[in-house]
């Protein structure tokens, strides 16, 4: 494919991006490693209780938090990498130069998307694992790398599609993971006061964060890959990728 | 051959503060025909429709009404197909790009392979000068080498179609001489040339035919050579004299004295540069001692404001 001579370059041009994201999990893997050191059990783990006993609701609530963060990790750097995959392209009229080129357009930004897409699963499966093994001494095993593919499937296909649509591609990911996490929180509370068949259409519509939790749980509890919860997100990506390159071909550059 | 036929464009404008939303009309229902292997150049003022054109001829934007043949294919599938040489208005690719990993990917993505990727971005960068900048990050680049770099990635795929927006904006007057021997040779390589430019003086060196836009619609077309060539206006030159010469209204009847001090100046007129010659051997005979002479006005600029004067000459 001649696009392939793009992927260097695209992340070339993502190398500040990807050096904050690299930062970013540095501070991660630092405080891990500072966990560790001072506040290791007699097997050499850290214990949440151990971490409670000595820095009380603070430090608990500290590390759980960055737990939490973490969990996100894979989705942070999706929508940070793959941000003004095409808006910013066509604002700054790159896109123009690669479109009159005797290549498929389409083709330009579906390596370009893999390349970056492929770049923030490799960076959260290389730091989610590795924070593990130093603050836990094990790991998830392969749920790890579900849960990162998950991620990066439903949000990659979200942002590209928004990137499609509109410049605002970034705050409009941002705000609807937020809305999914917290109308999924409302559901399970049943405290969600919208008609049944309005509720199912927005939960269908909005990113798969009730599926996202499954196989958070079963990466958190160490327990079977739940395939079914899986293969809802990786859907929900697709239909996304899919959306955004129908209306690719009908985009004005 | 390149047909546009009753094409309009019309671009819904968000809202700013202090204005509502409108609707814009960049063009307004265009039929024109561009030929083949001629160079073309399209002028206008600021906000004219030139881009625009640009656009919907290689597909950027889709005409809200009317439609667009490049050799019988839309413009999209023209692309897909055969490419274009195409340079913006203003040139920029990311910055962290160096110029030489810019054109071999550029080159790939002309389908050139393995060893011609490098050679044919070698070329490039000898051919604009660019070798010493090769490795420099595109953000560290001057306008005018950045210019020539926008150049170099417009004519590596070697296309028949060649469109070039505001081609020598930034560029120092000796790579403004050489642009014009790259446009020549694009021309008589049979290459299809399309340019915009405010350049006047330029644009009457470079092109065969004018095409004049205002207000998103074709004014007028000028044809500067060729076999459909206008026989050209008259040319105003401003002559210096080391002393005024009584019989100057003879020789140049629509002589008009600048009343400078210290000099005897004139603005005078002359049909081509024969007639031009024949009249200043007559000064000469009658006594004239010639200190200076020079081009006051371009033709084609002194036509430009005939058309937009008059309303334009098609419509």
């Amino acid at each position: 494919m001649n696009a392939l001579g793009l992927v260097g370059l695209t992340v070339a041009a993502r190398r500040r991006r990807l050096f904050a994201l690299v930062a970013f999990g540095g501070l991660f893997l630092a405080a891990a490693i500072a966990a560790r050191l001072l506040l290791r059990d007699e097997h050499g783990h850290v214990d949440l209780d151990t971490v409670f006993v000595v820095g009380g609701y603070p430090l608990a609530s500290a590390m759980l938090l960055m737990g939490w963060v973490l969990g996100r990790y894979p989705l942070i750097a999706t929508v940070v990498l793959l941000a003004g995959l095409f808006s910013h392209d066509r604002s700054a009229s790159y896109a123009r130069l690669y479109a009159v080129r005797p290549t498929s357009l389409l083709g330009v930004y579906a390596i370009r998307f893999a390349a970056l897409a492929g770049a923030a699963f490799l960076l959260s499966a290389v730091l989610m694992p590795v924070f593990d093994l130093l603050l836990l001494g094990t790991w998830a095993g392969p749920a790890t790398l579900v849960l990162i593919l998950a991620y990066v499937l439903a949000y990659g296909g979200l942002m590209a599609l928004f990137s499609v649509w509109t410049g605002v591609d970034v705050w409009l990911t941002v705000f609807l993971a937020i809305f999914a996490i917290v109308w999924n929180a409302l559901d399970v509370a049943g405290v969600l006061v919208v008609p049944p068949g309005m509720r199912d259409v927005i939960s269908f519509v909005l990113p798969p964060q009730a599926a996202l939790l499954r196989l958070e749980e079963a990466f958190a509890g160490i327990e079977p890959i739940p395939w079914d919860a899986f293969l809802h997100v990786a859907g929900y990506g697709i239909v996304m990728l899919t959306l955004a390159a129908l209306s690719f071909a009908r985009r004005e550059i | 051959m390149i047909e546009l036929r009753g094409v309009t464009k019309r671009y819904a404008v968000g809202p700013a503060p202090g204005r509502p939303p409108r609707v814009v009309e960049a063009l307004r229902d265009v039929d024109l025909v561009i030929p083949e292997g001629r160079v073309s150049a399209v002028v206008g003022p600021n906000g004219a429709g030139k881009s625009t054109l640009f656009g919907v001829l290689l597909g950027f934007v889709f005409p809200t009404e009317g439609e667009v043949r490049i050799r019988g294919d839309s413009p999209r599938r023209y692309m897909r197909r055969h490419g274009a040489a195409f340079l913006p208005e203003r040139f920029q690719l990311p910055g962290e790009w160096t110029v030489r990993a810019t054109l071999r990917a550029l080159c790939r993505l002309e389908g050139l392979r393995g060893r011609e990727v490098s050679v044919r971005a070698d070329a490039a960068l000898a051919r604009l000068g660019l070798d010493d900048h090769a490795a420099k990050p595109l953000s560290t680049l001057s306008r005018g080498l950045l210019q020539r770099v926008g150049i170099a990635q417009a004519l590596i795929g070697m296309r028949e179609l060649v469109v070039l927006d505001e081609p020598t904006n930034g560029l120092d007057p000796l790579w403004r001489i050489r642009f014009r021997a790259i446009v020549e040779e694009l021309r008589d390589n049979g290459r299809t040339v399309l340019l915009a430019s405010h350049d006047l003086a330029e644009v009457e060196r470079l092109a065969d035919r004018v095409v004049l836009l205002e207000g998103g619609t074709v004014v007028d077309i000028l044809e500067l050579r060729g076999e459909n060539a206008e026989p050209p206006a008259s040319r105003t030159y401003r002559l210096e004299l080391a002393s005024p010469v009584a019989a100057i209204t003879e020789i140049f009847p629509t002589a008009v004295h600048l009343d400078e001090e210290g000099v005897a100046a004139y603005r005078v007129e002359a049909g081509d540069a024969t007639e031009l010659s024949a009249r200043l051997a007559a000064l000469l005979a009658a006594g004239g001692i010639l200190e200076s002479i020079r081009p006051e006005v371009e033709a084609l600029e002194a036509r430009v404001q005939r058309v937009l004067a008059e309303g334009g000459g098609r419509s």
